[in-house]
């Protein structure tokens, strides 16, 4: 008996041993990891109404919800709508990408999926901005944002927050709430509209063929 | 508290302890690797869970967590402070069990289909799954890891246990 005690003992000291030595070294990686995370960032910046919650999981299956339930594109607007932020459906970013002002930098459009997502297909002249490595495009981004009448934000569509945030970012950083747009849709919807993709660097002039 | 390695069935238990070893060491290496590799995704996920909400501890979680996955798992393939390795992981193991499936039952709810028809991406580096075949995976993961702290898989290790000499 002395023996097991004295064998469990040792075993929940070397648990000890490597839970210490392994979050030490773990931290140190992610320092080290070209892709590590900032430990003091809040990457979920909030709007207003709303505390630092987690995204409500979108309740999209066919035939599964009551016709009660909000639809997703109901959720959506009421995600929106709780951090602040005003929401543009389909048609109305469609009318604001083919109005001249977008061609002189007077109406923005703002991809903000990663930069794979954004390299294989994007709204023709959208920039770039990732919020979660904003670092490298955020100069020049925001210079754009402040000079334009109206900033329209995407990422994928659906549960994905990316717009919302990069709003936020943007809106923090001094872009006033009135010219800052989330497109809810986002670019699935635009895809599956076929709708003008350009892939690669934006004003490639490389253009997708419609899905 | 190890099978007698000079009968049969001691060598066939210790054959099986160190394949099992190296089977959860390489499984935890890989899966820590996929999320390392994609920390921001893994961040979003984690935060799903609603465990933490200071920016700190959520990034600290999401940040630590993939490449401890990683260190535990080249501690068990090397052989290294087996028994210690084995009780973390099982002390990590239950507690996540325990959030993918309370997940899972949230999932469940709101979209009104039979439990194992739940599937998502519970942030275990495998990307969407069944939460049946994952509770699965989980519970043998964690019975292969109280063998691993039993003492089983002593063999081909370079140091079973840091404070005491490896029993051969």
């Amino acid at each position: 008996m002395p023996r097991l005690k004295s064998e469990i003992r040792t075993i929940v000291f070397e648990a000890v041993i490597v839970v210490i030595v392994g979050f030490g070294l773990a931290l140190l990686a992610n320092e080290l990891s070209p892709r590590g995370l900032a430990l003091s960032r809040n990457y979920f910046p909030t709007g207003p109404n709303q505390a630092s919650a987690p995204p409500k999981p979108i309740q999209a299956l066919p035939g599964a919800a009551s016709t009660n339930e909000p639809s997703e594109a109901e959720q959506i607007s009421e995600r929106l709508h709780d951090k602040g932020l005003q929401e543009l459906k389909l048609d109305q970013v469609e009318t604001r990408f083919h109005d001249p002002r977008s061609q002189d930098g007077r109406i923005v459009f703002v991809d903000a999926r990663d930069p794979d997502h954004y390299q294989e297909g994007h709204i023709p002249g959208a920039y770039e901005l990732d919020p979660y490595h904003s670092e490298k495009e955020f100069g020049v981004v925001l210079p754009v944002c402040q000079l334009a009448e109206a900033v329209v934000v995407y990422c994928t569509g659906g549960d994905c927050e990316d717009g919302d945030t990069t709003a936020i970012l943007l809106r923090d950083a001094g872009i006033p709430n009135q010219k800052l747009f989330v497109y809810g849709g986002g670019f699935t919807a635009w895809e599956t509209n076929h709708l003008p993709v350009e892939t690669g660097p934006r004003n490639s002039g490389l253009r997708a063929n419609p899905k | 508290m190890t099978a007698n390695p000079k009968t049969w069935k001691g060598k066939t238990l210790e054959t099986g302890a160190v394949l099992a070893r190296w089977a959860v060491g390489a499984l935890f290496i890989y899966m820590g690797m996929k999320k390392a590799m994609h920390p921001v995704e893994f961040l979003k996920l984690v935060r799903q869970y609603e465990m933490v909400h200071t920016p700190f501890l959520l990034n600290s979680i999401a940040a630590g967590l993939p490449w401890f996955e990683t260190f535990c798992g080249i501690l068990l393939l090397a052989g290294i402070a087996v028994r210690g390795t084995a009780l973390t992981l099982v002390g990590v193991l239950i507690p996540f069990t325990g959030l993918v499936l309370h997940r899972a039952l949230v999932l469940q709810s709101l979209r009104a289909i039979p439990f194992c028809a739940v599937k998502f991406d519970c942030g275990c580096g495998a990307g969407e799954v069944f939460i049946c075949g994952k509770l699965t995976e989980n519970v043998i993961l964690i019975l292969l890891s109280c063998w691993l702290v039993a003492g089983f898989g002593r063999a081909l290790s370079a140091r079973h246990t840091l404070f005491h000499k490896s029993v051969e």
